[in-house]
């Protein structure tokens, strides 16, 4: 049982990663928090629904669809709000994406309404002898992956992420050097929603019902804890967060399931908060981050 | 220039008031109109209900207006009218908004807001003025052991939700007595188990699984992991809307298989069938109304008793023309049976004094289109109205228990897992 | 010279004093002047920590939740030793040790931290708090605790419902006026010249000897430990219950940071001047417009943020800066 709990942690834990790497992201490069985060998960789950249930897209292919319309929302939001604010104190930062969050949110209720929907993509099952996994799950786990993948190699090979990396490093530098800071700026807050909108497509793999306008929220602080986890900087720390993050949520419901008179699967969640609480003490640079 | 400040903060200050206060009206009226009123949440994480609600209330607002003519006291047939405020789904919006109703509004029949909590909350105001408050939203039992008077209930109270399920298997099925419970860790969840809990053990079931989910799990594998070895033949459980339908999906990803499944709220809703497909078949939930349910003039008169409001068609029709075109789920009709029970009182009392009403609610025992409805006179606690089962069944949400108000017969045990991805359809024969 | 010195915190005074005539003179607004000294205050004990640090304490609400809780502790496990109104004591009592104990757990670890790593540690402390109890099934689990019972049994019917309905208001308005005596000493004191530091920039701070952490604890515990005091009466008195899925919401938090970002943080008349705005839009449209008061007040405060970052305080100011009314309005 504790295997099928730990297995279905780590498919679950990939998708987590990727959905925390935006938030990463924009951290990294703008020292913004974004906490309308779960707003743009909530996008990206219905950017699924509404692909599949009108034109019968299967969710997979709706993940670029997702991507794109993330980055459309990213430069509109940057240009319109987050340039502005850019020598603000951080609190405005803070509030002015959390407003983004919550106009999506009732941008969302007035027109798909409160209701909740979910889909039905019937791909076949896996039958290990530890668990039963729907195939759904399995690609979700294989696209998160090679998504993070595809990710990392950009920064690392491409010129435009090569100048990021730059960018982050070195603010000044990176200007004297010719970059478009600005630019740069734009580009990688439209990429952070981006990816957030489009974990919200994979999301829907994972659980493909619940999908409503507030959906979004309780992702948020669980995308907080995971990037803290693996270093509130570092898209690939967020990534390798997430499936420890996975393995602890389902790992630790076997373990408080020993104790008596207690409800296991509202502590999993208690025990997640406290992992955050003493990695921030011990190393709060992230497990993965640096200082 | 100091004082000049304080002047201008002061005027501001007082002027911004005078407007709010001028919106009361000036002195008593002689009502020409009866106003029904309430809090009502039409956003924050009880919309979808609070919606439907109003959508019930509208609908016979308008049949008691134009096709009963009003309503009848002292010889006279005076329009009664539906007033009601967004409460946000928040207590301190409702305890405001309330007493707004009740002085600015001078509204002396309230319905209570959609929730337990949010009933709770605006009962002190109700009770501190002495006006009446129907309980449509809040099941909870809990609510009428606090000692208010003035509060009274149209639905039928939390811990009868899933007592009509364990009748029914306990009678379609003694071999099954292996009970699962895996309910949503919240106040309504948890009062509906421990009622379903003292019938289960009453009835002799054997009680094999015992566990709850926080509210917004978003992945059930664990717990589920775990029910499934506990071989039981029937699963009794669920919450709300959405971790209804995670927990009926989650149970087809996993191959768990049961004789019988019922959980709250989640499979009344159309909803359900469009996120599940097939997949949905033949899943059970307890409601406190369902369409095509057989509550009806005759129906009453075979029991005798007097019958109030529209027949369910033509509530259905006014619905619709409400709603544009979305179906009535309970919460629309438990609203306007509330609605309903309070202008029938009214009329019975022949006063709009709540004192009178009050008392007159303690003798009536009558039914709607909703269903029967008798109060404790003592608590205001609903006693007359009893759940239905209902069952997915073919595509359509079927009545399957008591069986004076079902619509097909029960179609036990529920096909499995295997059968259900294979597009098979629990029709009974 | 003293008078300007106090000059604020008289304005407030004589907010609140108009605040409580205009509801005693006319019982109809009696509900909603308590709605608006509900944000009023809140944003008043955000202001607290927030306004003189400049951080962000996500997890607000927990300390709103806890109070309630130690009211509710108090009321229904002392309601049968027959000490009367003394209970209402006991529950204030409690309501200020949790909130305390809270903040000073909390605040040991998270304000070693600084700017969104201590936010995002404080996001924690809500959610935590909230599966703890729960999953722990202690104060009534998710069932939580109803207090109309013993209330109406140790009180009576009448004193009960007048507590709900008015005397858990006039403890507001109590506790709103200590909220603004608090953060007029502290920005008088050496505690707040301290945090200005510190807000301004932390390391210089630091480097001239300011005790960055403690000072930061003390605006913590105090800015919870009043926020509790607000749960226990606004939440816990007024509607008599506290359910986990209830007082644990998040959005609670958001207000309070709207209040204060709309007046002006780190001013005393800031979160009165925003909580007054915000309770009155939010009270009226809730009237008129059900259902879309977040759509609009969304995009109105990205308008502010952009706009007017030092909130109406701050335009204020601006107007008035270097004349003699720059010294008033603090």
């Amino acid at each position: 049982m504790l295997s099928g709990n730990l297995l279905n942690g780590i498919i679950l834990g990939a998708v987590y990663g990727l959905m925390t790497m935006g938030l990463s992201l924009i951290f990294g490069v703008l020292k913004v928090v974004n906490v309308g985060h779960g707003a743009f998960i909530m996008l990206g789950a219905y950017v699924a629904y509404w692909m599949f249930t009108l034109f019968g897209l299967a969710p997979i292919l709706s993940v670029p669809i997702g991507l794109i319309l993330g980055m459309a929302l990213g430069f509109l939001f940057f240009y319109l709000v987050m340039k502005r604010l850019l020598d603000a104190p951080e609190l405005s930062t803070l509030l002015a994406t959390f407003a983004i969050g919550i106009f999506l949110e009732e941008i969302a209720k007035v027109v798909w309404g409160p209701d909740f929907r979910g889909y039905s993509w019937d791909v076949g099952t896996l039958h290990l002898p530890i668990a039963t996994i729907p195939m759904a799950k399995i690609y979700a786990l294989l696209s998160s992956i090679a998504i993070a993948i595809a990710l990392y190699l950009w920064f690392k090979k491409t010129r435009a992420g090569t100048a990021l990396r730059c960018l982050v490093e070195d603010k000044e530098g990176a200007r004297v050097c010719g970059i478009n800071v600005t630019g740069f700026y734009a580009l990688s807050f439209a990429l952070g929603l981006g990816f957030t909108v489009l974990s919200g497509v994979l999301l829907t793999l994972f659980i493909p019902v619940g999908i409503s306008p507030y959906m979004g929220g309780i992702y948020t602080l669980k995308a907080f804890v995971i990037a803290v986890l693996g270093g509130l900087a570092s898209p690939w720390g967020a990534f390798f967060g997430g499936f420890i993050f996975g393995l602890v949520e389902n790992g630790s419901y076997s373990l408080l399931g020993l104790i008596p008179n207690v409800e296991p699967f509202s502590l999993t969640q208690f025990v997640a908060f406290m992992v955050l609480l003493v990695i921030l003490l011990v190393k709060p640079e992230g497990l993965l981050g640096e200082k | 220039m100091k004082g000049k400040l304080f002047k201008t903060v002061f005027t501001v200050a007082v002027v911004l008031f005078v407007a709010c206060a001028l919106s009361m009206p000036a002195g008593a009226r002689v009502p020409k109109k009866v106003i029904i009123g309430g809090t009502i949440s039409l956003s924050g994480k009880f919309a979808k209900e609070g919606q439907q609600s109003v959508w019930g209330v509208k609908a016979v607002e308008k049949w008691v207006n134009t096709v009963h003519g009003g309503v009848k006291i002292k010889g006279q047939a005076i329009p009664v009218e539906y007033k009601y405020y967004d409460d946000e789904s928040k207590k301190e919006t409702v305890t405001s908004l309330c007493e707004r109703l009740i002085t600015s509004d001078r509204v002396k029949f309230i319905l209570a807001p959609y929730s337990s909590g949010l009933t709770l909350a605006g009962a002190p105001v109700v009770d501190k003025h002495g006006v009446l408050y129907m309980s449509h939203g809040g099941a909870s039992d809990r609510i009428f052991d606090q000692g208010y008077s003035y509060v009274v209930q149209t639905l039928s109270p939390a811990s009868k939700y899933q007592t009509a399920p364990l009748d029914m298997i306990h009678q379609l099925d003694p071999s099954a007595k292996k009970i699962a419970f895996l309910f949503e860790d919240g106040e309504f969840s948890r009062a509906v188990a421990r009622g379903a809990a003292a019938h289960a053990k009453k009835l002799g079931f054997q009680i094999v699984f015992n566990r709850t989910y926080p509210k917004a799990a978003k992945d059930l594998t664990p717990v589920l992991t775990e029910l499934k070895a506990a071989h039981a033949d029937v699963l009794i459980g669920g919450g709300h809307f959405a971790d209804g339908q995670l927990l009926a999906k989650q149970l087809g990803d996993m191959s768990i298989d049961f004789k019988a499944v019922s959980i709250l709220v989640a499979p009344t809703l159309p909803g359900f069938y469009k996120a599940l497909g097939t997949m949905a078949e033949s899943f059970m939930a307890p409601g406190q109304w369902g369409i095509g349910a057989k509550y009806s003039p005759q129906s009453a008169k075979s029991l005798g008793l007097p019958y109030f409001g529209p027949t369910q068609q033509v509530f259905m029709d006014y619905f619709l023309r409400e709603s544009g075109g979305v179906n009535p789920d309970y919460h629309g009709a438990e609203a306007a049976a509330a609605f309903l029970a309070y202008v029938y009182a009214i009329e019975k009392a022949n006063s709009l004094n709540p004192d009178d009403v009050r008392d007159t609610m303690n003798k009536l025992h009558f039914m709607t289109f909703f269903g029967e409805w008798q109060i404790d006179p003592e608590t205001g606690k609903q006693t007359a109205h009893d759940m239905v089962v209902l069952q997915w069944q073919g595509k359509k949400l079927q009545i399957i228990w008591p069986r004076a108000a079902q619509t097909s017969k029960p179609f036990y045990p529920m096909l499995t897992t295997k059968q259900r991805a294979s597009g098979k359809l629990a029709i009974p024969k | 010279m003293i008078f300007q010195k106090y000059s604020s915190f008289l304005l407030a005074l004589i907010v609140f004093a108009v605040l409580f005539a205009i509801g005693m003179v006319s019982p109809s607004m009696w509900q909603p002047i308590a709605l608006i000294m509900f944000y009023i205050a809140m944003g008043q004990a955000f202001n607290i920590f927030m306004g003189m640090t400049g951080y962000v304490n996500f997890g607000y609400v927990a300390f709103l939740a806890i109070g309630s809780y130690g009211m509710a502790l108090g009321v229904s496990r002392f309601y049968q030793t027959g000490i009367g109104l003394w209970l209402l004591f006991v529950g204030f009592a409690l309501a200020i040790v949790m909130a305390a104990i809270l903040s000073l757990l909390v605040g040991g670890i998270a304000l070693r931290l600084r700017g969104a790593y201590f936010a995002i540690a404080t996001i924690g402390v809500n959610e935590g708090l909230k599966y703890l109890i729960e999953g722990g099934k202690f104060w009534g689990g998710s069932e939580g605790i109803i207090i109309s019972k013993p209330m109406r049994a140790t009180f009576g019917r009448h004193l009960a419902n007048s507590l709900s309905t008015f005397w858990a208001d006039v403890f507001l308005f109590i506790i709103a006026l200590l909220a603004a005596y608090l953060t007029f000493r502290f920005m008088h004191s050496r505690v707040g010249y301290a945090l200005t530091a510190v807000r301004e920039d932390e390391d210089a701070a630091k480097v001239m000897g300011v005790n960055a952490t403690k000072y930061k604890l003390i605006a913590f515990i105090v800015s919870s430990c009043v926020a509790g005091l607000i749960g226990a009466t606004t939440w816990c008195l007024k509607s008599t219950y506290v359910f986990p899925e209830d007082v644990f919401e998040i959005s609670y938090t958001v207000e309070a940071i709207v209040i204060v970002m709309l007046g002006g943080s780190g001013t005393l008349l800031g979160p009165i001047i925003g909580g007054l705005i915000y309770g009155i839009c939010k009270y009226w449209l809730a009237v008129l417009l059900p259902g879309l008061q977040l759509l609009i007040l969304a995009p109105l405060i990205i308008l502010i943020i952009v706009a007017f970052p030092g909130g109406i305080v701050g335009v204020i100011r601006e107007r008035i800066r270097g004349t003699v009314l720059d010294q008033v309005i603090v």
